[in-house]
């Protein structure tokens, strides 16, 4: 997996000019439930793996995100 | 479960929508959303308008007004039809079978079957199995199958989830026999061990009615709702659509010995615009061959969509020609099923607005 790319998607995805691996999502305005669909979409489309919404809340950072996704290529 | 039928076609399909819209932006100031949070869920989601029927109009009565329309316009004859079929999830009572209730209303024969289904999203698709199975086994010609749902009083006016997207509507298709052999391909599953995901958990027999499942609470900011009232679990029927339903559209393509060029459009369930657009990516089928502009213009009517998106989208088309079309229709219970069959001419094939009668 190509993090920077990864990290940008999301950011883009958070309507954010850049994101830092230690980034905190909850921090984020826009981590919602439309950010977090549009996580699940990502991960489908873009990574081919299913992530559980469970799976997400249970994620603190950007790189969580990334390793959760990165494990699941696996 | 897969099968075919043979010698059946649909011959009229109208769409009946309360006359009265009602604006996402007008709206807003239910949900406490930030303008600009609203203006992402509006693109994402492909929100823009949707048709709420007013308070004491029931899914019964947006289809008692299509049928009588098709009965007075002399596209159905009162003793042609065999069965009425009524599918919903609003209906009028807990008892009698709301089907019945139309058979008097409209003064059809005794000898006419009446059934309610209480299916959804797939509602469509089981409502036109149960047809065939019916013209199979019974001598009449024709039979009627009513679409009905008004989620708008299954959902709360605060809560920015379910309300905006939501939409009633009513239908009413025939289906009769043929000689042709047009067969229609089915492929149906179904998973109640994710009952769950999507469900009225309150007001029934599980959960009888009290103060307590009558009770509104706030969820999260904006997202208002009772026990009495749909909880959705986003992220797993969003799941569950992108995984479960393209491998079965592949299966019905398949089993009908057809490819994704081979048809012309596939008209699917309208949950969102955005779940749309990543189905039609997922499974590699042109945006324009799979319509998702039905929840923007009138809302997600459950059982009622895949008929609003073929009057709306196809029906000019469907009225002097024939179209092969893959239908689809995924989500409550979970179930989630897949035709593909030729469909037109039909005698009919519009979407008209509920004027109070």
């Amino acid at each position: 997996m190509n993090k920077p790319e990864f990290y940008q998607r999301l950011a883009e995805i958070l309507d954010v000019d850049e994101l830092q691996p230690e980034s905190v999502l909850r921090d984020f305005d826009e981590w919602d439930s439309l950010a977090v669909l549009s996580v699940l979409a990502l991960a489908d489309s873009k990574y081919g793996v299913t992530i559980r919404a469970e799976e997400i809340r249970s994620v603190v950072t950007a790189a969580d995100l990334a390793d959760l996704v990165e494990a699941k290529q696996k | 479960m897969k099968c075919i039928f043979r010698n059946k076609r649909i011959s009229a399909i109208l769409s009946v929508v309360p006359g009265q819209e009602s604006r996402f932006d007008d709206e807003r100031s239910n949900y406490n959303l930030t303008e600009e949070k609203a203006r992402r869920m509006k693109k994402m989601m492909g929100l823009d308008r949707h048709r709420v029927a007013a308070p004491g109009v029931c899914s019964s009565d947006l289809c008692v007004y299509g049928l009588q329309q098709l009965l007075n316009e002399g596209t159905l004859k009162k003793e042609e039809i065999g069965a009425l079929l009524f599918v919903s999830q609003t209906p009028d009572y807990y008892l009698p079978p709301t089907s019945n209730v139309i058979q008097g209303r409209l003064g059809l024969g005794h000898d006419v079957v009446c059934l309610d289904l209480n299916q959804g999203c797939a509602g469509f698709v089981i409502g036109l199995m149960q047809a065939f199975m019916l013209l199979d086994m019974m001598d009449a010609d024709k039979v009627v199958l009513l679409n009905g749902d008004t989620a708008s009083k299954l959902v709360d006016k605060h809560n920015r989830i379910t309300y905006p997207l939501i939409g009633d509507a009513g239908s009413v298709t025939i289906i009769e026999r043929c000689a042709e052999e047009n067969p229609v391909h089915l492929c149906l599953k179904m998973d109640g061990s994710r009952h769950r995901a999507l469900i009225v958990p309150g007001g029934a027999f599980r959960t009888p009615s009290s103060p307590e499942t009558l009770k509104l609470v706030e969820m999260e900011e904006g997202v208002v709702q009772s026990l009495e009232q749909i909880h959705m679990d986003g992220a797993a029927i969003f799941n569950f659509t992108l995984e479960d339903v393209p491998p079965q559209i592949e299966e019905v393509l398949s089993y009908s010995g057809n490819s994704k060029e081979s048809i012309d459009y596939f008209l699917f369930h309208q949950p969102n615009q955005f779940i749309l657009k990543q189905m039609a990516d997922k499974m590699k089928i042109p945006q324009e061959k799979l319509p998702n502009n039905i929840v923007g213009i009138y809302g997600n009517s459950s059982s009622v969509s895949i008929p609003v998106n073929i009057t709306h989208n196809c029906g000019q088309q469907l009225q002097n020609s024939a179209l092969r079309v893959c239908l689809s229709g995924f989500g409550v219970g979970l179930t989630w099923g897949s035709m593909v069959m030729n469909l037109g001419p039909l005698a009919t094939c519009q979407t008209v607005d509920y004027e109070a009668v």
